[in-house]
């Protein structure tokens, strides 16, 4: 069989996110009262998580169940000459094997064959049986290795490509214009997704049937992808995920031993699960390419950008990489830029989209850039942010943004952190120990995706169903579902069963692009809208009034006019006399106007000038993504988003073996995430209101913006307070040492 | 990791004899912070574990008139929060402290801590065969090397990761090891081994062997001890260079100073060099910053890891201030 390529990369992935069409749906005005809405609601399956009752893939169990092992290469190039199952499948309990590919292996850990068996450990030992005959070819793992002339080729085409280019207005202008240009170079490691729970799968196969239980953030893709693969009618296939322990992208699409699975189950007559080990997570199941980016660009004195030219290589393996640009070309007013992306192929994984693909590394040189820009003007780097404000997208130059609470995240955050402490000139200050404070902007889509359906059920007994092929990728979308509806409704949170992630259910888009809460919520919302004017209709005729005289309180109708006259919520639905499903639906965008959502991070520092140590003192995370759902998850977003950008800008990089091309990072403790000791105070800042015509709830996707400007902002910071900026994450004590002893003896 | 039988004995004797006459490839079971994750990556394969967790006299801390001896199941948070060693070795509490995690120090045992095999992402990585392990060579030499030895290494260039280890030279422990044919104590400093003699076995322990009790000699009303630790990460993080420090302190002179390097070596690192250079000497920092330098010139760094020597630099004179302030 032909070598299974994961999709989505980050391109397809952004494409999807800035989709946009039609007209808007009635939004609630911002002065709207909730009873949930906006506060702070405890996760309706709070106590199932943190007790271990909730259902993770890994945990489900059936009977007759086999485990799958996926044999992987352990060259980084070579040819599949012949494989040998023989001795393997003789051994005892070996129940199916299947080769997953023939022919060309570009990395280290690509999938060549598959076997079930009665338990994990007869599935390791006749991994060892399976023969493989390889024919070793070279390689390459290292990017500036793979640029060089003479370089192996990894594909069939040159190891550097065009990714993509843009350009606006003419920077010879720009560059004729401006009073200072400056011209800097960063970089960022690639890091991996490491989510808590490793990824799995379980496939079963009945009546000619295939269920499939995945640890995914995409179930309606992962059926999608199933069926061409198997050349099945998507019909015929469930996908189901009910808990899951985090993606951050790398979940996205179907993945090369899911299809295993299938393939092994409908072998063997039996269902089938494989788990991925931490071993594989560290160097086959994707990662956040690295990059490579130059930044040329020049302002007048004060502050005005006249130009700015970027150019990215960006090594995502046998994958693209990923296309760093689109904060450069958005954020900033700019009248003249020009954007080159190249990918540069190695012998190493595929990327994925990973938590914010492109506009983590962009926003880490971009926001480096203008730092570095504000010192060489003697500018506030604030007040340069601010000079180059846009109301429209493109710089100032494409449609108008149709909500931008930047300026008032910009105005919060500084407040919060006392942007008057930062030293007005970086690394003014003497000591061993410096403290240092910067900033970094961000810049993110998540308006949804029209089309998402829900189905709400009310059964005459009152009780509340909620049903919706979404998935909860840990964030928190059953409590804000049951928030949306308790609130349409007269209900609590509590009152609402929550049905998600199963593709039998109605359609949701894929959990990922920060696009779950803005396209699942409004569909609710829609539903709920729905339920309340048929239950209000019923109401009036039993009040003795018109609908509109009917008021929804807490678990009853009231008739406005004469507050003695009430029904309650559950006589009201008997009257609907059988289970009634009112069908929500995400409406339109409204086209002619750009959706995204904004935030500004602010951080302090301390640098031990001797040892190369930073310590991150304090983060305030200034967000503003529309209208705030639930403000206790939304809270706890930004604190994992921040404490997942300390860890890349301080520890985390995936480091390869140029000679042997293998990963050498493929634990924990070699491949360090923060600790809890590194996590500093993290103050979350939002600027709730709600969005004029995004959704009928106004609100905005959360999931990518408090990842996107941590690193920057920190980086910024080290630079506040050494006068030398690191230019490049993770930000290793032996990296600063380096630079430290670079700048003593010039 | 692949299958093993597990044996429990009941105690000592029972242990040792079973050592004595047990043939096939075996390991003894302490906490198993290490050992999991060795069986695990199947790094080790042993056809027997030997379980210690019946043996109620290696458990626990026992003062005596002239030493302290802990037994080598004392777990790591029962050293750190006993008030002897509060009390008399600041140091060891110190070292103590600072590893891994609460959840590991409440598991991971003292004997476990010295007898721990060595960090290195090509030893513990199954796909490598190394040199260690039986290959021809060592990857870390012409390869990634960023946390692999500056001293004492060559042909191997693993470091040994002990907090305890530095430590306990620095306080001359020694240990006591029992075997069929009786008991015997020898230096901790004594007990391990670079690569050069014994490539497969950072120790001098035999198979028929187990280390039983660590004994650390009553200090002198004057010996002061402390432990610098280095790591990237603020928690659960092996040190990049730590130096375990003790001396006899008179004003701001240091007598018979013992300084010992963990992170850097093989083996955890004594630096005479330095200890000669500062003994019976006024001291200020800059006095010991430039004997540190000086010291250190024997330091070997590989292609990524020469900020170690600045590290251990700083760290050699921070604990030497440290020992003067305390």
């Amino acid at each position: 069989m032909k070598p299974f390529r994961p999709e989505p990369d980050s391109l397809t992935y952004l494409k999807e996110a800035g989709r946009q069409e039609g007209k808007a749906q009635e939004i609630i005005p911002q002065e709207t009262r909730f009873r949930y809405i906006g506060k702070k609601i405890r996760r309706v399956d709070g106590s199932l998580i943190v007790t271990g009752k909730a259902p993770y893939t890994q945990d489900f169990y059936f009977r007759d169940l086999l485990y799958g092992k996926i044999l992987r290469s352990p060259h980084a190039a070579a040819e599949v000459v012949n494989i040998d199952f023989s001795a393997a499948l003789s051994h005892p309990g070996v129940m199916a094997a299947i080769k997953l590919t023939e022919g060309r292996i570009r990395y280290i850990g690509e999938p060549v064959a598959a076997v079930a068996a009665v338990d994990e450990d007869t599935a390791e030992q006749a991994l060892k049986l399976i023969k493989v005959e390889y024919k070793v070819l070279p390689f390459v793992v290292s990017e500036d290795k793979a640029r060089q002339e003479g370089a192996p080729q990894v594909l069939d085409s040159p190891n550097v490509q065009k990714l993509f280019e843009y350009t606006r207005g003419n920077i010879k202008e720009g560059e004729a214009q401006a009073d200072i240009i400056i011209e800097r170079t960063y970089r960022t490691a690639i890091e991996v997704h490491h989510p808590a729970e490793t990824h799995a799968s379980i496939a079963y196969w009945k009546d000619g049937r295939l269920t499939v239980w995945d640890s995914t953030q995409a179930i309606f893709s992962v059926r999608d992808q199933l069926a061409r693969a198997l050349n099945l009618p998507a019909s015929r296939i469930r996908v189901i995920k009910k808990y899951m322990g985090g993606g951050f992208g790398s979940k996205l699409g179907l993945n090369d031993f899911t299809l295993a699975a299938a393939l092994l189950a409908r072998e063997a007559g039996r269902p089938v699960k494989i788990v991925m080990t931490r071993r594989e997570n560290a160097y086959c199941l994707g990662n956040r390419p690295s990059t490579l980016i130059t930044i040329r660009g020049g302002a007048k004195k004060d502050g005005t950008l006249t130009f700015l030219h970027m150019k990215n290589f960006t090594g995502g393996g046998v994958g693209r990489g990923d296309r760093c640009s689109e904060p450069l070309m958005d954020i900033y007013k700019c009248p003249n830029v020009l954007v080159e992306e190249y990918s540069v192929f190695t012998n190493t994984c595929a990327s994925r989209p990973t938590r914010a693909p492109g506009h983590v590394q962009g926003t880490f040189a971009l926001e480096s850039f203008m730092e570095e820009l504000a010192a060489e003007l003697k500018m506030d780097p604030l007040e340069l942010r601010r000079k180059n404000y846009s109301e429209k997208n493109l710089g100032d130059t494409g449609i108008p943004y149709s909500s931008k609470g930047l300026l008032e995240c910009y105005r919060l955050g500084a407040e919060a952190i006392g942007w008057s402490r930062r030293n007005q000139i970086p690394g003014e200050r003497k000591g061993k120990i410096k403290r240092g404070l910067g900033m970094a902007t961000q810049i993110w889509w998540g308006a949804g995706v029209p089309g998402t359906l829900a189905d709400l059920k009310i059964y005459p007994d009152g009780s509340v169903e909620a049903i919706c092929g979404t998935q909860d990728l840990g964030t928190g979308t059953r409590t804000y579902i049951a928030t949306i509806i308790a609130d349409t409704l007269g209900l609590e949170p509590q009152d609402i069963l929550i049905k998600i992630g199963d593709t039998d259910y109605p359609w949701a888009p894929s959990s990922g692009g920060s696009q779950t809460t803005p396209s699942v919520g409004p569909a609710f919302r829609d539903a709920a809208l729905k339920a309340a004017e048929r239950l209000k209709a019923i109401a009036a005729k039993k009040l003795d009034c018109s609908p509109e005289k009917v008021q929804i309180e807490l678990r009853r109708f009231v008739n406005m006019d004469n507050p003695e006259k009430a029904i309650s919520f559950n006589e009201v639905a008997r009257e609907l006399r059988r289970v009634t499903v009112f069908h929500g639906e995400r409406g339109d965008l409204p086209a002619g106007f750009a959706y995204n959502s904004f935030g500004a991070h602010f951080a302090e520092v301390e640098v031990d000038t001797e040892t190369g140590k930073i310590k991150v003192i304090k983060v305030v995370a200034a967000h503003e993504v529309g209208r705030v759902i639930n403000r206790l998850t939304a809270e706890s977003m930004v604190i994992g988003g921040v404490t997942q950008g300390i860890s890349a800008s301080l520890f985390e990089q995936r480091l390869m073996d140029d000679n042997e091309g293998r990963c050498v990072t493929t634990n924990l403790l070699d491949y360090k995430i923060v600790a809890f000791s590194d996590i500093p105070e993290i103050i979350p800042i939002f600027v709730d209101s709600p969005d004029p015509r995004i959704n009928n709830l106004g609100t905005k996707g959360l999931g990518e913006p408090p990842r996107i400007p941590v690193a920057a902002a920190i980086a910024n910071a080290v630079y506040n307070a050494l006068g030398i900026h690191p230019r490049q994450i993770p930000m290793t004590p032996d990296v600063i040492l380096t630079l430290l002893k670079k700048e003593a003896k010039p | 990791m692949r299958k093993f039988s597990l044996v429990q004995p009941e105690n000592l004797k029972e242990l040792v004899a079973f050592l004595a006459k047990a043939d096939g490839q075996r390991v003894i079971l302490a906490g198993g912070t290490d050992l999991f994750s060795l069986l695990k990556d199947e790094i080790l394969n042993p056809e027997i574990i030997v379980d210690l967790s019946r043996l109620k006299e290696l458990f626990g801390l026992r003062q005596e008139k002239e030493a302290l001896r802990i037994g080598a199941l004392t777990t790591i948070s029962e050293l750190a929060s006993s008030p002897i060693v509060q009390k008399n070795f600041f140091g060891l509490k110190q070292a103590a402290q600072s590893i891994g995690s609460p959840q590991l120090r409440n598991v991971g045992t003292v004997g476990g801590n010295l007898c721990q095999r060595p960090r290195c992402w090509y030893f513990r990585d199954p796909l490598f065969q190394c040199r260690k392990k039986g290959g021809s060579r060592c990857f870390a030499l012409n390869g990634r090397n960023k946390y692999h030895a500056i001293f004492g290494g060559g042909i191997c260039n693993i470091v040994h990761p002990s907090d305890l280890a530095p430590s306990l030279i620095s306080l001359e422990a020694k240990i006591k090891i029992a075997s069929k044919d009786g008991e015997k104590e020898m230096l901790l400093a004594d007990f391990f081994t670079l690569p050069s003699v014994s490539l497969r076995q950072e120790n001098k322990l035999q198979p028929n062997e187990v280390l039983t009790e660590v004994i650390v000699p009553k200090p002198s009303s004057h010996l002061k001890s402390t432990y610098v630790k280095f790591t990237e990460r603020g928690s659960w993080d092996f040190a990049l260079v730590s130096v375990a420090a003790a001396a006899e302190v008179q004003g701001d002179i240091l007598k018979k100073p013992k300084f010992v390097l963990g992170g850097v070596a093989p083996i955890p690192w004594r630096l005479t060099v330095f200890e000669q250079m500062i003994e019976g000497k006024k001291i200020d920092e800059k006095m010991a910053a430039a004997a540190a330098l000086e010291a250190l010139k024997e330091a070997r760094p590989l292609s990524e890891n020469a900020y170690k020597v600045d590290l251990a630099s700083v760290l050699l004179t921070r604990a030497t201030m440290s020992l003067l302030s305390r």
